[in-house]
């Protein structure tokens, strides 16, 4: 795979690259501009320092090309002769710009399967439009949702909208190879990164069109004009995260919640005798005057007795009473989880160049047969030119020095 | 040529809710075949959660929630709490090529439909069982929704305006992280077994999943030891940055975002804003210094205009822009219907009703919605009768006895 993404795909090649594919990353003379984005390892900026670049660009190989000079857009064209897979993610039209559009390389290899990122689809008004995380969150709806009442709605405070286009051009390229395992044939997948933000709103999108309302954001509650219901709990160390349900869907959790309260002193009368499987409507539908007072009053008995526990204490003790809720844990959280320890999710990795092993994240999956491979670091900047301007494409020694000293490598 | 990328792929399909769904969505909307067992006995949450095509829990067969996960797929009705069902379950295995599951892992062993035993019977098999925290270890049985699911991975943390006012996404956004990763597991599999003749089995965690789009954020703990709390629209890439109240539209409260990433962009988003440069916030280093300061001076400039108009005025301009969309807006949204994405089907009992599109398109052999979402048990006659040889009298037994249920 040649990877020309930047933030907005990187994720594409990642997987890939997890997966045991060989995935080739294109970059700049000067980097890709992934090595800049903050934070850094010991938060020194440097060329391979970023914790952005040495998480996502992990098992990929690192070439430098200029993409401005002819002779760098022939070495990218006789790479792309080669591969099985293209994805990129730079301005709708650009590479066709240059001469490294779908049809250019495919004359030469109609196998390739050529995968655009793009922020919004190249039909609409926005095409050519510019994009950030927080842009696209915004334009998928999510941003929306998020927030207080009055205040600015919010984006996450690490960069999400990117690494869904990525993941997504991931599964689209995929799709793609079915086809050509019988026919031989590559195509051109088109990835719509507003379209994947929307793909993350759950069960908001029919809402407007069927309940004739639109969800608002309010806190940690749900919210919409007729509905406030508490997804997050105040405790003593920080906060948990349950919904107070009935139904087919929460009456188990909601009984089994009241019972460990009543044993604390926590449950009123009315709690116990409810009957949680007819505590209609759902959680997300609007409660009526009764049933509003009555989760009210259950949210404000939930937050004083979470008072008088840990968020660990109650995802404990609530997991093994089968009360469903989760804490909001911090990364200092997960990174000591019992259950990634248990499933040894956590890589060690050997960084050649810092010197040190770094702690990421582990596979995504576990495959019985063919178990992804996460043990290799992020390449440091041009690390592979030799083998692959060598071997790969069988430059000789005077062809790579006079790419050099043209500058096109 | 294929008209669909997954041709004559078969898929039985015992998954439910969220990751799963999505997941089999993914290969049926390309084309393969996908049975769904469910069963009134243990009936899909979703079909009992909103919205309702009549804004009324009125049907089981009238949730566009449950509609929206599972277009192009079939639908058949099996207890699987009762033996008989199980036996009839299995006379589907040697059709299928993929199996699909998204229990606790105790149910699937317990119905003996687990991997060891269904790779008995059939060595080749590709099988995905995906639940919230993985098929081994101490929590492995921890059930529940993708909320919890993603207050516990770490992303209820990071969202809200600072640690003490945490604001979460809506939703349960752990469970539209997972199915792209689910999606890869399974075709890259089978890509290997189709090459190789090798079967195996996938053990996605949502939670584990969900961590890939966490990991600057653990490398960052684990190696500087900062814990990221959450920081409103503050980034470390462009100043300014979030989302900024312009003038109501239709009395509702209208907000664009922006993103500033350098000083061209910056001068780009003072002319286009028509206001004077200001010695104040003339670099970078100025901008992400004096942040709160920054946003107030937008909020001023922007406050009385139309986001869209602002939105086309800024992007001209090269500046990163757009409307902070709410869902009725995504219905309009002019970008969103040039990529054709909302589509209308005709379901069975909801009659036409408006499905999310794909998110992305492929030029030779693209997807597409090729039906509204099943009812329930909507085609036990075809795969009970056709495929699987029952006599109607039979499947009314089975029906009666609610085996078929």
């Amino acid at each position: 795979m040649l990877d020309l993404t930047d933030d907005q795909g990187a994720l594409c090649g990642k997987i890939f690259a997890d997966l045991g594919a060989e995935v080739i990353k294109l970059e700049p003379i000067a980097g890709c501009p992934t090595r800049g984005i903050p934070p850094f390892l010991d938060d020194r900026p440097g060329v391979d320092r970023s914790l952005y670049f040495l998480s996502h660009q992990a098992g990929k190989l690192s070439v430098t090309v200029n993409l401005d000079s002819p002779d760098g857009r022939a070495v990218v064209r006789d790479l792309a002769a080669k591969a099985d897979f293209l994805v990129e993610s730079f301005p709708v039209g650009y590479l066709e710009s240059i001469g490294l559009g779908y049809a250019a390389l495919a004359e030469s290899n109609q196998r390739l399967i050529y995968t655009a990122i793009t922020p919004f689809g190249e039909a609409g008004p926005a095409r050519n439009y510019k994009a950030s995380d927080a842009v696209t969150w915004a334009a998928g709806g999510m941003m929306f949702l998020m927030g207080q009442a009055g205040k600015p709605p919010l984006q996450m405070s690490l960069p999400q909208a990117g690494l869904h286009a990525g993941a997504e051009a991931a599964v689209a390229s995929l799709l793609a190879h079915f086809p050509r395992q019988v026919d031989g044939r590559g195509q051109r997948v088109v990835v719509n990164m507003q379209a994947c933000i929307v793909w993350t709103l759950m069960n908001e999108q029919a809402m407007p069109i069927m309940h004739g309302d639109y969800l608002r954001r309010q806190g940690v509650y749900l919210g919409s004009p007729k509905l406030r219901r508490k997804i997050v709990f105040k405790c003593q160390d920080g906060h948990v995260a349950m919904m107070i349900t009935g139904g087919a869907v929460g009456a188990g959790s909601t009984s089994r919640l009241v019972k460990w309260m009543d044993e604390k002193g926590f449950a009123a009368d009315w709690m116990k005798q409810q009957d949680w499987r007819a505590w209609t409507p759902a959680i997300f539908m609007a409660l009526g005057e009764r049933d509003l007072r009555e989760n009210a009053e259950m949210e404000q008995q939930v937050e004083r007795f979470f008072a008088t526990m840990t968020k660990h204490e109650i995802y404990a003790e609530g997991a093994r009473r089968g009360v469903l809720l989760g804490p909001v844990n911090s990364a200092a959280d997960t990174a000591a989880d019992e259950q990634l320890a248990a499933r040894d999710f956590f890589a060690e990795v050997d960084h050649p160049v810092l010197g040190r092993a770094l702690r990421r994240p582990g596979p995504f999956a576990k495959f019985s047969r063919t178990p992804l491979d996460v043990s290799h670091p992020a390449p440091t900047l041009g690390e592979h030119n030799e083998p692959v301007y060598h071997k790969l494409l069988g430059y000789s020694a005077e062809r790579v020095a006079e790419l050099r000293a043209a500058g096109a490598i | 040529m294929r008209r669909y990328a997954l041709e004559g792929l078969h898929v039985l399909d015992f998954t439910w809710v969220g990751v799963g769904p999505i997941t089999t969505k993914y290969l049926a909307d390309n084309g393969a075949d996908v049975i769904r067992i469910e069963s009134a006995a243990h009936i899909d949450v979703l079909r009992v959660s909103p919205p309702w095509a009549d804004g009324q829990p009125s049907s089981i067969n009238s949730s566009q929630f449950f509609a929206s996960y599972n277009t192009s797929k079939k639908s058949l009705t099996l207890d699987l709490s009762k033996p008989r069902a199980r036996e009839i379950a299995l006379r589907l295995l040697p059709w299928a090529e993929v199996v699909t599951e998204s229990f606790t892992p105790k149910v699937m062993r317990n119905w003996q439909l687990d991997y060891p035993h269904l790779s008995a019977l059939k060595p080749d098999l590709v099988m995905l069982s995906t639940c919230l925290q993985g098929q081994t270890g101490p929590r492995s049985g921890f059930a529940g929704f993708g909320q919890l699911l993603s207050a516990l991975s770490g992303f209820y943390y990071i969202s809200g305006y600072s640690e003490d006012e945490i604001c979460p996404p809506y939703g349960a956004y752990t469970d539209y992280v997972a199915p792209r990763f689910a999606a890869c597991a399974v075709l890259a599999a089978l890509d290997y077994k189709r090459r190789t003749g090798v079967g195996q089995h996938i053990d996605l965690a949502q939670y584990e999943a969900g961590l890939q789009n966490l990991a600057p954020t653990l490398l960052d703990y684990f190696a500087n030891g900062r814990v990221l709390g959450a920081q409103g629209n503050r980034s470390d890439r462009y100043a300014p940055n979030g989302s900024y109240r312009c003038g109501d539209e239709d009395g509702n409260e209208r907000w664009i975002a922006i993103a500033v990433a350098d000083d061209r962009g910056w001068a780009a988003t003072l002319d286009a804003l028509g206001a004077p440069a200001e010695d104040r916030f003339a670099t970078m280093a100025q901008r992400f210094e004096q942040r709160e300061e920054l946003d107030r001076f937008i909020d001023r400039l922007v406050h009385d205009r139309s986001a869209d108009e602002l939105t086309a005025t800024l992007q001209a301009a090269g500046v990163a822009a757009y409307p902070v969309q709410t869902c009725l807006d995504l219905h309009r949204d002019e970008n969103l219907r040039a990529f054709d994405f909302w589509h209308w089907l005709d379901h069975k009992e909801m009659g036409p009703s408006p499905y999310e599109g794909l998110q992305h398109r492929m030029s030779a052999t693209p997807g597409e919605l090729r039906g509204a979402a099943p009812t329930l048990g909507q085609h036990n006659e075809e795969i009970l009768g056709e495929m699987l040889g029952f006599s109607s009298g039979e499947i009314a037994a089975l029906k009666r006895e609610q085996i078929v249920y």
